[in-house]
This record gives structure tokens, sequence and C-alpha cells, in this order.
């Protein structure tokens, strides 16, 4: 009897680990946008293609792009060069980003938060598009030069969102691709 | 009698003398300095060889020509699109004079719009050079304007209307060289300097051009690399090689719907892969003290670092160290070195093989002078 307790308390012990631990997993194929139209998800898409990921990336993404898609990656950052190829404003921008994001939540489908600019995506008028994806991911993975006033880490601790801090760009490749493993 | 005219005389000698001698420092800005290039350049021609219609103006320019003699493809390094920005011409002196190719070929246009070598911005309070320390001396620059001379090319239309797009800019850009590609062979000389570039890129078949720039540190795309959409990956893998090394760069996409840019019509009218990359250099901002040499050459101002204290802009300006010439022109021959090499990984049948440029830590190490022949 009790170590059939034993061994079901155990199962029970690995079965909560586990799901906590599949929490932080992440489901294929993936969906990559931008917000606020910076370049830098260009460069996501490069990683996720070294990664072999099943990824599509639609820059300025609608809710109706979602359908299929099992995660929304989304790489904030301010760019008036983007927005200018976009034909868009700031306004546009945030409001599409807002509505993708609402969407997103309705269909369960969580959002990963890539910030790999550093400190040209920071303040100004990046951080309303750093600040909405931020507040609404399910895991956040940022090149630290971004974060050194502490600006994504204050947020994950708030939130208790996963955080996973690089010193480079390269480097985050890998835990990204973790992510899915 | 004499006597009461002996101070109208007087008067008429100095004012003759100073007239004489601001008219030879007047003078003197329409002579370039003398440029040193490396023992592997090959050949030397002017821009009107690739259109006549600049001929015996002040837009002709040299263009310098490193022939490895091997088989490969052919990139082209413009600086001087805007003579104020001391980083963009000095970038590219220090690679014609320190550049070997072992394959393919590279051109050199150090002065592109030379006509802005030949005046100031006014109301800027620019220096009118500055002098760079060398192993055997000191070499002295023009820090020119950021437009065409007015003497060459006037006046300016109230609205510019770009060609061929019509798009409506204000009459000053008239004169901005990096407004008027693809050009036009009956156009203002800016627009036939930019044609005549366009008309070189096309002849030598140029695979990849650059554009070298700097701007204030408080507009948003500085310390960039700005790519036409076609070429993406080379951007991309670029930035990655730069961050690597230390340095970092963002991507910016060219706009598709602002026209006149090296980045947006080389890349529609041409079949070269442009690039057009960009330093912050507090000299030009708005925010700025006073404007001299010092700050040309060591950019350093601490109305900068109170601006980045206060949050509400992002600023491109290092608290500590400013933005010395020494860490713009390392970035800028950095960013050519790592484009041509990730453009070799993406064009193997076309490489270009260039040797002997300083690398960033060498440059902030010694200083530019170091890398300056005479
Ligand atoms: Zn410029």
């Amino acid at each position: 009897m009790k170590t059939r307790i034993s061994t079901i308390v155990t199962i029970l012990i690995l079965f909560f680990a586990g799901s906590s631990l599949l929490a932080q997993k992440f489901e294929q194929p993936v969906l990559i946008s931008s917000a606020g139209q910076s370049a830098d998800v260009k460069l996501v898409k490069m990683l996720a293609q070294r990664q072999d990921l099943n990824a599509t990336t639609v820059l300025m993404a609608k809710s109706e792009d979602l359908t299929g898609f099992k995660t929304l990656v989304i790489v904030p950052g301010f760019s008036s060069k983007g927005l200018g190829a976009a034909g868009i404003s700031q306004q546009d921008e945030l409001e599409r980003v807002r509505s993708l994001i609402n969407a997103a939540n309705d269909l369960k489908i969580p959002i990963v938060l890539m910030h790999i600019g550093g400190n040209a995506r920071r303040q100004g008028q990046s951080d309303s598009f750093n600040q909405l994806v931020a507040d609404n991911s399910k895991f956040m993975l940022v090149v630290k030069q971004g974060d050194e006033d502490g600006f994504f880490s204050s947020i994950a601790r708030a939130k208790n969102i996963p955080l996973t801090l690089v010193e480079k760009i390269a480097e985050s490749a890998e835990p990204l691709g973790n992510l899915f493993k | 009698m004499i006597r009461n005219h002996l101070s109208t005389i007087i008067i008429t000698i100095i004012t003759a003398t100073l007239g004489v001698i601001a008219a030879i420092s007047f003078g003197k800005m329409h002579h370039p300095e003398e440029l040193f290039p490396g023992d592997g350049l090959t050949g030397k021609v002017m821009l009107s060889d690739y259109f006549e219609g600049i001929k015996g103006t002040n837009g002709d320019t040299e263009v310098y020509l490193f022939d490895s003699g091997v088989e490969g493809g052919t990139a082209l390094v413009c600086g001087g699109a805007h003579p104020n920005e001391a980083a963009s011409f000095l970038s590219t002196v220090v690679i014609l004079e320190n550049l070997s190719v072992t394959c393919g070929r590279v051109f050199i246009i150090p002065r592109l719009n030379n006509s802005a070598f030949t005046c100031s911005d006014p109301m800027e309070g620019f220096p009118a050079s500055y002098e760079i320390p060398t192993k055997s001396g000191t070499r002295r620059f023009r820090l020119g304007s950021r437009v065409t001379n007015p003497l060459d090319q006037w006046p300016d239309p109230l609205v510019f209307s770009q060609y061929p797009s019509n798009q409506q800019l204000s009459g000053f850009e008239t004169r901005n060289i990096n407004r008027s590609y693809p050009g036009r062979p009956n156009g203002n000389l800016t627009e036939r300097i930019a044609y005549a570039i366009v008309q070189l890129i096309d002849k030598e078949k140029v695979n990849i051009a650059f554009d070298i720039h700097e701007s204030s540190p408080e507009v948003p795309i500085v310390n960039v690399i700005v790519y036409h959409e076609k070429y993406e990956e080379v951007a991309m893998g670029a930035i990655l090689g730069l961050e690597m090394a230390g340095l970092q760069f963002s991507p910016e996409t060219s706009p598709k719907n602002f026209h006149g840019l090296s980045h947006r019509e080389w890349g529609d009218y041409t079949n070269a892969i442009p690039f057009l990359m960009e330093t912050s250099n507090p000299s030009m901002g708005r925010l700025r003290g006073r404007t001299d040499v010092d700050l040309v050459l060591r950019g350093y101002c601490d109305n900068y670092k109170k601006a980045k204290e206060t949050g509400a802009l992002r600023i491109a300006y290092r608290e500590e160290t400013g933005e010395p010439i020494a860490h713009r022109v390392g970035r800028h021959i950095a960013g050519v070195v790592e484009l041509i090499n990730s453009y070799n990984l993406y064009y193997p049948d076309n490489q270009i093989v260039i040797e002997n440029l300083p690398d960033y830590e060498m440059i902030m190490e010694k200083g530019v002078g170091e890398f300056l022949n005479n």
C-alpha cells in the first residue's frame, strides 16, 4: 500500500512538474510579425530559418493571418523607415498590433516577445510597442542591451513571465529553437 | 591735396589687401586636397568619362579603380555625398589609401558631390576645415556643405519635384544628391551628377555599392545599414557578423515610396546591391553646443548626454566616450568589409576579396591618421 501511494505521489509530482515544463513549450507552425515595423523582424526570420522552425513571417499580420498557427512571435521596435515603407502611421501600427494581440489571446495562441534591437529599439517611439507586446507575452527573449534599465525584467517579474536574456543576437537563435523542442 | 585724401587712400589699400586675402582663402575652397592612394591603385578616371554632361563643371569628380586582374565582382564605395559629414569622406579616404584587392574590382569615389565640398552650409557655424595628425605630419581636409554649391546651381525652386517620381520636397533638396537619383542627362547639375553615377554603375556592372553617411544623434536613422528589400539576406548576414565583432548596427529597409535616395534608386534602376550606412555625428545635431573642429573630431557634447538622460527621444550618443571620428570611421570600414563578406556568401560566382583595411579596434587604438599616407 505504502509503495503504491508513494508511486502515485511520484507520478503526480512528475505529472505536475512535466506540465509546468510543458507550459513553457510552444508549438509550431509559428507566425512571426513585427510591432513597429523595424527590420529586426527580418533578422528573427533568418534565425528561425537557421533553427529549422516551421515559421512564416508576415510584417503586418492581421487577425485573419493567425489561422492555422500555434504560436505568435512578435518582434517589437519602432522604425520610421519601416513605417514609411509600409505607408502607415505609428497610430495605425499600434491599432494593428493591439487587434492582432487581442485575436491571439482569444484564440489562445501564445505570444513570444523577441526584442533583439538593443537600445536602438528602446525608449522614444519604440517603448509603446515594447510595453504592449511584453504585457501580453507568455515568454520573452531579449538581447541584454535592450534591458539595461530593467524594462523587460521588471515586466517579467511583475507578470510572472519567463524571460531569457542573451548577450548577442546570434545567441538568441538557440533559445528560440528550444522553445519548440 | 594728398593729405586730404590720405585717410581715404589708406583705407582703400587696407580694404583691397583684406579683399585679396579673403579672395585667395575663398578660392582655395575650390582646390580639393591631395589624396594619396595605396599601391593597389590601377587606374583613375573622371566621373565625366561616364557622362559628358558634367565635364568642366564643379560636379565632376575623381573615380579611383583597384583592379585585382582576377575575375570576380565589382564594388563601388562612395563617400562625400554630403560633405558636411566628415566620417563619410574620411572613411573613403582611408579605404583609398590602404586598400588592396585580390579578386574582382573596387571603384572608389571620395567626393561624390564635389561641388558641395566647395562651400559650407550657411547659418550652421561649421568650421571650414579640420586637421588630422598623421605619421608624417598633419593632413587638412575640407568640411563642406550638405548640398551642391549655389554658385553651381541656382536658384532653388520653391518646391522640388523629384524626377521621375514627382515626389514633392522642399526647394533646398534640389541640390541634395541623395534625393536626385536616378538623375537625368538634361537636368540640373545635381541631377546630372546623379545620372553620371548611375551610368558608371551600369557600365562597370557594379555588383555592390556603398553610400557612406553620417547623421545627427537625435534622428531615428542612425547607426544603421539601410538596405534595398531585394537584398535583405546580405544585410542581415552582415549585421550578425558585425555584432559578433562587437559593433551594433540596426537594419533599416529602404522605403519603397521615398524617392531619390541611393538605397532606393540604385536598387531599382541598376543591378547593383546598394547599402547606405550612417554613423552618429553630434556636430550635425540640432542640440549641439559650440560647433568647432573639436566637436567634429572628438564628437563629445554634454547637451546630448543631458538629452539622452531625459529619455524623451532615442539618442544615439555614448555618454562616456562621445562619438569620436575614429569610432565613426572604424564603424564604416567594418561595415563595408562585413557587407562584402556577406555578399560573397550569397554571390560566390562574383567574389570580391579586399585586404589590408584596418579593423575597428586598430583604428580606435591608433587613430585615423595612422592609416593615412603622408
Ligand atoms: Zn548624409
